[in-house]
C-alpha cells in the first residue's frame, strides 16, 4: 500500500511550494519521521517529514520545481509496488493508495465526484432513472419524501427548473441558496394582478376589535343537531359570522358598495363572498342573498360552495355579485390580520381564531373565548366612523346572536 | 334496452356448474352434504333434483377420500368438481392435491391429464373462528402443477368456473365466504374467462392496489374516498393466482410508480410476497416512486370474537392508509 507523499500546505496563503532538495534518493529506506526533503514557502524553508515506513518509490519533482500545495510529490511503500509514472494532479481528497490513483486515473472527474457523494443519496428507483435521462445530479435535488428521499416529483421540478434556467455546474461552491423557480400562472397570476391592483389602488385603512364568542358557541351547540339533521352538514362558525356580516350589511349599506370611476354604486343585493384556500391558490365563491338565508341555508350553500372550490368544481357564477368578502383564518393561530379587499369590494373582513382570553367583565378578569375581527375599507369609499360603526355592529351581532334569529 | 340481469356470485357458481354439466356428461360434482342439503353455502342447492344422485354425489367426511377419488375420476376420463366444505380442509386432502393431482400429468409424461376442479370456500368474516376461515391459497400456489384461482365478483366467478372445468390440469377453485351473497352482473349464456388475466377493476393514475377476492371490494370502497382527498387509484384483480398476469400489474405500476398489494391471508408468507418481488424484478423497478408496499393478515389464528376477527385482516382505512403512506409527499 503505497502512501502519497504530498507538498504540505504550511500556511493559510500558501499555494505553491518550491521542492529545495531530497534527502532520499529513490529506493531508499525510509522511517516514519525520517526527514524526505526541504520545501522552500513564500516566507521559510521546511523540512518535510514522512508519514509512514517503507521504500521511496518515487520522486516527482526535483530541486527548484514550484508544485501547488497537496500535489502528489512522491510515493512511500513497498518496493514491489507499482506507482504512477507521472504525478496525479492536485486533487486534495484524492486516496492515497497507489492502486486506486491508477483506476483513478482512468476515470473523468465527473465521475469520481459522483462517486464521492452518492453513496448517501436516497432516491427512489424512477426517481433515478429520471435523473439518469436527463443528466441531472441527484446530489443536487432536495428530496421531500421519508428521510430525505428524492422522489420523481423532486426530479420533475429539478428537471423543470433546470429549463427555466441551467444549473450551474459547481453548485457546491456557490454561496447562493438553492431555490426552484415556480412560474407565476393561471391562477396565482391572477391573484398576484388583483392583489397588487386593489394594494395599489385603494387605500386600505384595517380596524380590529375582539368579539366575546361565548354566546355564539352557545347557539352553535344549541342549534348544531337541528341543523345536522335538516342538512346533513355541521354548523360551523362560518355560517354564524357570515349571518352577523349580511345582517350587518343590510344596516350599513354604504359598507355594500362598490367604486365605479366616480360613481359609488350601493348594493341592494347581499352577495357575501368566502375565501377558500385550494392547492396552490385561494377562491372566493359567493353565497347570494346571505341575509335572507337562515344557518340552516347559510351551512348548506357554504358547504356547498366550499366542496366544489376544493375539487375544482366551482362555476364562474358561483364566484360572480359578491358584494363583500370574508376571509376567515380561525382555523390557525392567527390573531389579527390585514385582509386585502377583493375588488371591486370595498371592504373585507378578517377573522381569527377563538381562543380564551382573560378579559376584565364588571371589575373582574375572566377567561372568554375572544375572537379577533379585522375590517379593512376602501378610504375612497367610506371613511373610519361609518366603517367602525359597521365592525362594531358585527361584534355586537355576534356577541348577542339571538338578535340574528329574529 | 333491457336492465343487465343480476346474480349473485353463489348462482353464478352454481349456474355455471348446472350449464356444464347439461352439456357434458363427463362433468359431475362430489363432496359432502351436496346433495339434498345443497352444501355447506347451498351453492349446490337443486342441483341433485335436475342431476340426480350419479351425478351429484355425497360423500364421507373425508376429504382425502374425495380428492383421491377424484383425482383417479379425472384420470380415468371425467371431469369432477369437488367441494370442500371450508377451504381449511385441503390440509386433510394434501397429499390427493399436492402428490397425485399436482405431479400425475407431468410423472406419467402427459400420458394422463388430471381435470379435476376443486372448489372450496375460503376467507373469514363469518365468525367461523380459527378452523374455518383461514386463507391458505399461497400454499396451493406454491404447488408446480396445480392452478389457483379467486375470483372476486359474480361475472368473474362463473366465467372462470367454465375455464377451471375446461382445463385439463388440476385447479383449485377459492370462493369467498363473504363474496356469496354478494350480486353482479351475469350473462345467462355460458361464457369463459381466460384463467391468468388479471383485470383491471378501476382505472387510476397515482398508485395501483393489486387486490384479491374480497379486498378487491374494499379496495374500491377506499378508492372511492381517496378519489376525495385526490388521490387516483387504479385497482388490478388478478383473479387467477397460478397462472398469475403479471405483465398487467407491471404495466400498471410503470403508470402509477407506486403499488400496495393487499389480500387477506396473513401478510408473512402470503401470495403477496410474490406480486411484490415480481413487480420488483420487473421493468417496472425503474418507475417504482416508492418502496412497494404489502398489506395482510396478522399473524394470528381467525378468531372467533367478531371485533379481533375484523382487527385480524386488513380493512377499508388499513388500505386507505396503506395508499396514503404510499403516496406519500413532504
Amino acid at each position: 500500500m503505497a502512501t502519497a507523499v504530498f507538498m504540505p500546505k504550511l500556511s493559510m496563503t500558501m499555494e505553491t511550494g518550491t521542492v529545495i532538495q531530497w534527502f532520499k534518493q529513490e529506493g531508499d529506506l525510509v522511517r516514519e519521521g525520517d526527514v524526505l526533503l526541504e520545501v522552500l514557502t513564500d516566507k521559510i524553508n521546511i523540512e518535510v517529514e514522512s508519514y509512514s515506513t517503507g521504500t521511496l518509490l518515487k520522486i516527482y519533482y526535483g530541486p527548484d520545481q514550484v508544485v501547488p500545495v497537496n500535489q502528489v510529490i512522491g510515493y512511500v511503500g513497498e518496493a514491489s509496488e507499482v506507482v504512477p509514472d507521472i504525478a496525479p494532479s492536485a486533487e486534495p481528497h484524492s486516496s492515497t493508495e497507489a492502486t486506486e490513483v491508477q483506476n483513478e486515473q482512468k476515470e473523468n472527474h465527473e465521475t469520481r465526484e459522483r462517486e464521492s457523494v452518492g453513496q448517501k443519496i436516497r432516491a427512489t428507483p424512477v426517481a433515478r432513472r429520471i435523473a439518469k435521462d436527463n443528466e441531472i445530479d441527484l446530489s443536487l435535488v432536495n428530496g421531500t419524501g421519508p428521510n430525505g428521499r428524492v422522489q420523481k416529483v423532486d426530479i420533475e421540478q429539478a428537471v423543470a427548473a433546470r429549463s427555466a434556467k441551467p444549473i450551474s455546474t459547481q453548485p457546491e461552491t456557490t454561496t447562493e441558496p438553492r431555490s426552484r423557480k415556480v412560474k407565476v400562472e393561471g391562477m396565482r397570476k391572477v391573484i398576484a394582478e388583483r392583489m397588487a391592483v386593489s394594494a395599489n389602488t385603494a387605500p386600505h385603512v384595517t380596524l380590529s376589535t375582539e368579539a366575546d364568542m361565548s354566546q355564539v358557541m352557545e347557539v352553535r351547540s344549541t342549534l348544531l343537531p337541528t341543523i345536522e339533521k335538516m342538512t346533513g352538514h355541521r354548523l360551523s362558525y362560518t355560517e354564524i359570522i357570515m349571518k352577523a356580516v349580511a345582517t350587518a350589511l343590510s344596516r350599513h349599506p354604504k359598507v355594500n358598495a362598490s367604486l365605479k370611476d366616480d360613481v359609488i354604486e350601493l348594493h341592494e343585493t347581499i352577495n357575501v363572498g368566502l375565501a377558500v384556500a385550494v392547492t396552490d391558490g385561494l377562491l372566493v365563491p359567493v353565497i347570494k342573498q346571505a341575509d335572507r338565508k337562515g344557518l340552516a341555508d347559510l351551512t348548506t350553500e357554504t358547504k356547498r360552495v366550499a366542496g366544489l372550490a376544493r375539487d375544482g368544481r366551482l362555476l364562474p357564477d358561483d364566484m360572480r355579485g359578491g358584494t363583500f368578502t370574508i376571509s376567515n383564518l380561525g382555523m390557525y393561530a392567527i390573531d389579527v390580520f390585514t385582509p386585502i379587499i377583493n375588488q371591486p369590494e370595498s371592504a373585507i373582513l378578517g377573522v381569527g381564531r377563538i381562543h380564551e382570553k382573560p378579559v376584565g367583565v364588571n371589575g373582574q378578569i375572566v377567561l372568554r373565548p375572544m375572537m379577533s375581527l379585522s375590517l379593512s375599507f376602501d378610504h375612497r369609499v367610506m371613511d373610519g366612523a361609518p366603517a367602525a360603526a359597521f365592525l362594531q355592529e358585527i361584534k355586537e351581532l355576534l356577541e348577542s346572536p339571538y338578535h340574528l334569529l329574529a | 334496452m333491457s336492465t343487465p340481469r343480476e346474480l349473485t356470485y353463489l348462482e353464478a357458481v352454481r349456474e355455471c356448474m348446472s350449464q356444464e354439466m347439461r352439456v357434458n356428461e363427463d362433468v359431475f360434482i362430489m363432496g359432502e352434504d351436496i346433495g339434498l342439503y345443497g352444501g355447506a353455502f347451498g351453492v349446490t342447492r337443486g342441483m341433485l333434483e335436475e342431476f340426480g344422485k350419479e351425478r351429484v354425489r355425497n360423500t364421507p367426511i373425508s376429504e382425502a377420500a374425495i380428492a383421491g377419488a377424484a383425482v383417479g375420476a379425472a384420470m380415468t376420463g371425467m371431469r369432477p368438481i369437488v367441494e370442500l366444505q371450508f377451504s381449511d380442509f385441503i390440509t386433510i386432502a394434501t397429499d390427493q392435491i399436492v402428490n397425485q393431482a399436482a405431479k400425475n400429468r407431468y410423472m406419467f409424461g402427459g400420458k394422463g391429464k388430471v381435470p379435476l376442479v376443486l372448489r372450496t370456500p375460503s376467507g373469514s368474516g363469518t365468525g367461523a373462528a380459527a378452523q374455518h376461515s383461514q386463507s391458505l391459497e399461497a400454499w396451493m400456489a406454491h404447488i408446480p402443477g396445480l392452478k389457483v384461482i379467486q375470483p372476486s365478483t359474480a361475472y368473474d366467478a362463473k366465467g372462470l368456473l367454465k375455464a377451471a372445468i375446461d382445463d385439463d390440469n388440476p385447479v383449485i377453485f377459492y370462493e369467498h365466504k363473504l363474496l356469496y351473497r354478494t350480486k353482479g352482473h351475469v350473462p345467462e349464456e355460458s361464457y369463459s374467462l381466460p384463467i391468468g388475466k388479471a383485470d383491471i377493476k378501476r382505472a387510476g393514475t397515482d398508485v395501483t392496489i393489486v387486490a384479491t377476492a374480497i379486498m378487491v371490494h374494499k379496495a374500491l370502497q377506499a378508492a372511492v374516498e381517496l378519489e376525495k382527498e385526490g388521490i387516483s387509484v387504479e385497482i388490478i384483480d388478478p383473479r387467477t393466482l397460478v397462472p398469475l398476469d403479471i405483465e398487467t400489474i407491471v404495466e400498471s405500476v410503470k403508470k402509477t410508480g407506486r403499488v400496495v398489494v393487499v389480500h387477506e391471508a396473513v401478510k408473512r408468507g402470503g401470495f403477496g410476497g410474490e406480486i411484490a418481488s415480481l413487480i420488483a424484478e420487473s421493468e417496472a423497478f425503474d418507475y417504482l416512486d416508492a418502496p412497494i408496499k404489502r398489506l395482510g393478515g396478522k399473524s394470528v389464528p381467525i378468531p372467533y370474537n367478531p371485533v379481533l376477527e375484523k382487527a385480524a385482516i386488513p380493512q377499508e382505512q388499513d388500505i386507505i392508509q396503506a395508499v396514503k403512506d404510499t403516496v406519500f409527499r413532504r
